[in-house]
């Protein structure tokens, strides 16, 4: 499982009325205190708009100002949007990049960002066009109450059974928006002759709700893992590295140790790989053209630290000219996407930040970006459809299907 | 006193719609966040302080004109204004001490051009180092600035307070790697200074060196709104060579030696005291597991051709090993290298009576000539322990570090600095009034030892100031300085209350 960075208990708790409670204060301070600002460089949002209010200093000094009267919490309803969850500043914090994991003092931007938009809800101030993300989760709920069978179309015809000691967890985002990405990843596994099951019903996985209603979120997650245990889950193997976080970071934080291990999809297939049980044929490398480049995805590399099984397996595709970028250069990237809300918050930072990395890649002459995630994939595609740069995403499951003669 | 306030206020209310017009709404910031976060710079100033200290409003040209202009409303309604660049300054330049404008110049971050043959660029001044070196490396060009806060810093910021390059013995500091630039005069008019009037040459003997008044001002005569920098081609090798020590004397005899070896290629030359060790040792991995016998250590930074780096090498450690320094292994001397630029300081640093305490990194930096060395060090290190024996939850003594000071040269004279940790959340006036006695008492030990009071960030903090103007700058410089303050800046509007500056206008004597 991947390293985590700390967890604070308080970032859950609801801070009712104006005064912010001491361990906050402590926290935002310790982040205040160094004022040295790396966390502001390598985030994506202020290269973009270059407003350091925006950035892990901004937001904790903010509120550390709020603590000290200067201004309320409702305050900061808009400034609080700018932020893509993605967990740069974390990682280029010296509080954790240096000591860490000495002092269990890793800073966690992410956890207070989420906890101010909730915060805001509750007190009916809301933010920004928050309206737009409780819309697109009532859309997601919708899934929920719904029929059943909807929730597994996307594997019609793959005959997977609804149990097994390993569970292909299949969220409602690619179950219903990216539908080849789950049946590929599927196909995959059959072909390598892995056995595993999918859940009947799954519960709702998303993001979003860490900025609206934390309750709702863990209800869902209490759905999750009762229905993974019932489902006789050893392992469960995630297809969307935004999941991944959530069970690996913020399930556990809820609900304690959970009862079976979560993995990744590209570590499954790297280890699959290795036991030379992805056979790879070579003519099927038709999906690649010219230099290809690997995204990191935000969750995957910064807040997981899952970097080198996507690359193991970009490289071992036939025919492959691969150029890559380091996991930790890719720490100033996003899709422009952002973990949960970002796109639907700020659609044009969104596009711009997405047409920088597009950018990126063809600067170093990449032709094909391969990503690892089912956002990134919908974030670039649209992306690079208005943009006009010469680079086309492409899913690492689509690559590996392919270089294994599958067809969807 | 009341009545100047009304008078700022008053000139502040008419300033804004006219702001608001020159730069459109989204880049004049007055939501209280933005003005805190901005009121700031990397040095502790005390909590307790923050408020009384925060500008009236924030903004964000993206124009040498539109800079011009924001300067023009200020002048004309005698509204206070503070350029800030990346903020991450130690001398508090950037922090307005009388409300008014502060300018983030961050959104002027373009790289205008870039001259492969002169081996030159021009740039906007909110451009940040590593972004700039980042453009250059494909050239094989380097901007080789190199302060320990060079991924924080922006250009502009640099200029302001006349930075020191960790590796100014081989490459000069940003005096010598301004070749010229454009600055907004506190009148609003645009000028450009340079090496006499030429953009891209080194020397010039044509006219005053005004270039010179424009760098180290900490935004007090005007804001530099393009600068052309000189660059060097990116050295084939680097070798970073680390010796530890039994003594402070030991490492003072090594740096000593390695600066008048004649060596060529050395970049820097620096030295940790026995309170930096450690304090190193308290969380840091690389230093935790050193012999007990280690209590300083002595190092060098190479750069130049493979060949001559080689060369070089057997000369250093020749040198430190005659003198008792014995080499600390490949990884400590790469991976120290490496991270000079990342970690300084964490709130968790702190201690008091042996429990941590989230404390904030004060850096107190002077020139001092090699011979003086260890009677500063000393003398510092006892101001700092009456400060901790009298406040131990509020300082903590973090040790010293030495580096080479003089441009282009290993030897001659050394930037000291002590790193004292300051509990700025539980402080009080009280106690914030001992620790600028404190800065008062380290400044003047500098200035007795023949010293100057900041080799690098300004020499302009609260107590430190007083020494700087009245004790160091005493022969006739500070009132020279006041003549031309009071010349270039009629309505004393930048940065006011910075240098004492204001004694240059009438009813500002102190
Ligand atoms: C971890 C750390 C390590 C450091 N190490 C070093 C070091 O090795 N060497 C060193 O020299 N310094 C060092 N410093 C201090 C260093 O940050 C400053 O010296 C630096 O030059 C400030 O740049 P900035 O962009 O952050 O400027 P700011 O703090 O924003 O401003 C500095 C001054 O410049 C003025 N200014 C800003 N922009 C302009 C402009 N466009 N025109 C005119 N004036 C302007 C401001 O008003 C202010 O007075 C360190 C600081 C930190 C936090
Ligand atoms: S989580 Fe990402 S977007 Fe948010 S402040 Fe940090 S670096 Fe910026
Ligand atoms: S988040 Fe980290 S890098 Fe940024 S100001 Fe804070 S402590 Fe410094």
């Amino acid at each position: 499982m991947s390293p985590q960075l700390s967890l604070k208990p308080f970032y859950t708790q609801r801070v009712e009325g104006t005064t912010i409670p001491d361990p906050i204060v402590k926290d935002c301070y310790a982040v205040f205190a160094c004022r040295h600002k790396f966390c502001r460089e390598v985030c994506p949002v202020y290269q973009d708009d270059r407003d350091e209010a925006h950035t892990s200093y901004g937001f904790h000094s903010s509120l550390l100002a709020v603590s000290k009267g200067m201004g309320t919490v409702g305050d900061l309803r808009e400034s609080i949007t700018n932020c893509l969850e993605c967990g740069a500043c974390e990682l280029r914090c010296p509080n954790t990049l240096f000591a860490g994991d000495f002092y269990g003092s890793s800073t966690t931007t992410v956890d207070l960002v989420r906890k101010v938009r909730r915060d805001l809800v509750a007190e009916e101030i809301g933010f920004e066009r928050y309206e737009e993300i409780v819309s697109y989760i009532d859309r997601f709920l919708g899934y929920f109450t719904g029929p059943e069978e909807e929730l597994t179309r996307w594997a019609e015809g793959l005959e997977i059974p609804r149990s097994g000691e390993s569970i292909l967890f299949v969220d409602y985002f690619n179950a219903f928006e990216t539908t080849d990405v789950p049946r590929k990843a599927a196909r995959i596994l059959q072909a390598a002759g892995a056995d595993f099951g999918i859940l009947a019903r799954p519960g709702a996985t998303l993001g979003e709700l860490l900025d609206i209603s934390l309750e709702t979120f863990v209800e869902h997650a209490r759905h999750n893992v009762a229905q993974l245990e019932a489902a006789g889950a050893k392992r469960v193997i995630m297809i969307n590295p935004h999941d991944y976080t959530y069970f690996t970071r913020d399930y556990t934080a809820h609900l304690g140790e959970l009862p079976f291990e979560v993995v990744y999809i590209t570590d499954v297939l790297a280890e699959l790989l290795e036991e030379g049980k992805l056979p790879f044929t070579g003519e099927t490398a038709r999906g690649l053209l010219g230099k290809v480049s690997y995204h990191d995805p935000c969750t995957l590399n910064k807040i997981c630290g899952i970097n080198a099984s996507p690359r193991k397996l970009v490289a071992s595709l036939p025919g492959v000219d691969f150029v890559d970028v380091s996991p930790v250069a890719q720490w100033s990237y996003c899709c422009g996407k952002g973990n949960a809300s970002f796109k639907k918050l700020h659609p044009d930072k969104s596009y711009k930040i997405g047409a920088k990395r597009l950018q990126a890649a063809a600067d170093i002459g990449a032709q094909q970006l391969v990503v690892a995630c089912p956002h990134c994939q919908d974030q670039l595609t649209d992306v690079s459809s208005r943009a006009g740069v010469p680079v086309s995403p492409v899913h690492i499951l689509t690559l590996v299907a392919q270089a294994m003669g599958l067809d969807a | 006193m009341a009545e100047a306030i009304t008078d700022v206020q008053r000139g502040f209310e008419a300033a804004l719609p006219e702001l608001v017009a020159a730069l459109g709404p989204e880049h004049v910031l007055t939501d209280f966040f933005h003005r805190a976060i901005r009121t700031t710079n990397a040095s502790p100033m005390g909590l307790h302080l923050w408020e009384k200290l925060l500008p009236d409003v924030v903004v964000r040209p993206g124009s040498t004109a539109e800079v011009a202009e924001v300067v023009r409303i200020a002048n004309r309604h005698k509204v206070p204004i503070v350029a800030r660049g990346g903020g991450a300054g130690l001398a508090d330049g950037a922090t307005p001490l009388k409300r008014g404008i502060v300018v983030d110049i961050k959104r002027m971050h373009a790289v205008l051009e870039i001259d492969e043959e002169n081996q030159t660029v021009t740039v906007q001044p909110g451009i940040n180092m590593q972004e700039l070196n980042k453009i250059l490396r494909p050239l094989n060009l380097w901007y080789p600035d190199d302060p320990a806060s060079y991924p924080v810093n922006a250009v502009g910021g640099r200029i302001g307070s006349g930075g020191w390059s960790l590796l100014g013995a081989g490459y000069g500091h940003v005096p010598d790697l301004v070749l010229s630039m454009e600055v907004v005069l506190p009148t609003g008019d645009v000028i450009r200074v340079g090496n006499g009037g030429a953009r891209k040459i080194h020397k010039s003997s044509t006219g005053y060196r005004l270039k010179d008044l424009f760098l180290g001002h900490q935004g007090t005569l005007g804001i530099c709104t393009e600068a052309t920098l000189d660059l060097a081609p990116r050295p084939e090798a680097e070798l970073p060579i680390f010796f530890a020590t039994e003594s402070y004397a030991d490492s003072h005899r090594i740096i000593g030696a390695l600066g008048r070896s004649g060596l060529r290629t050395i970049a820097g030359i620096f030295m940790f005291d026995q309170h930096k060790v450690e304090f190193l040792r308290r969380d840091d991995e690389a230093w935790i597991p050193l012999p007990s016998w280690v209590k300083s250590a002595a190092a060098t930074i190479l750069y130049g051709t493979r060949a001559e780096v080689e060369a070089a090498r057997d000369v250093v450690f020749e040198i430190g090993g005659s003198l008792g320094g014995k080499y600390m292994g490949t990884e400590i001397c790469e991976g120290d290298w490496a991270s000079r630029h990342d970690r300084y300081h964490l709130a968790y640093h702190g201690r008091a009576n042996g429990q941590i305490k989230l404390m904030s990194w004060s850096c107190e930096d002077a020139a001092i000539n090699y011979s003086a060395l260890p009677k500063v060090t000393r003398e510092w290190h006892r101001i700092a322990a009456d400060l901790v024996a009298k406040h131990p939850e509020h300082f903590d003594d973090w040790g010293m570090f030495t580096y080479t000071n003089g441009p282009f040269r290993a030897w001659g004279d050394y930037l000291t600095e002590i790193d004292i940790g300051v509990n700025e959340l539980e402080m009080t006036e009280e106690i914030w009034r001992d620790w600028v006695q404190a800065k008062v008492d380290i400044a003047r030990i500098s200035v007795r030892a023949g010293g100057s009071v900041s080799a690098a960030h300004g020499g302009q903090r609260e107590g430190e100031v007083d020494v700087s103007c009245y004790e160091e700058l005493a022969e006739g410089q500070f009132d020279l300085m006041k003549s031309i303050k009071r010349m270039l800046d009629p309505n004393n509007i930048m940065n006011p209350g910075k240098y004492n500056l204001d004694e240059a206008y009438p009813g500002g004597e102190s």
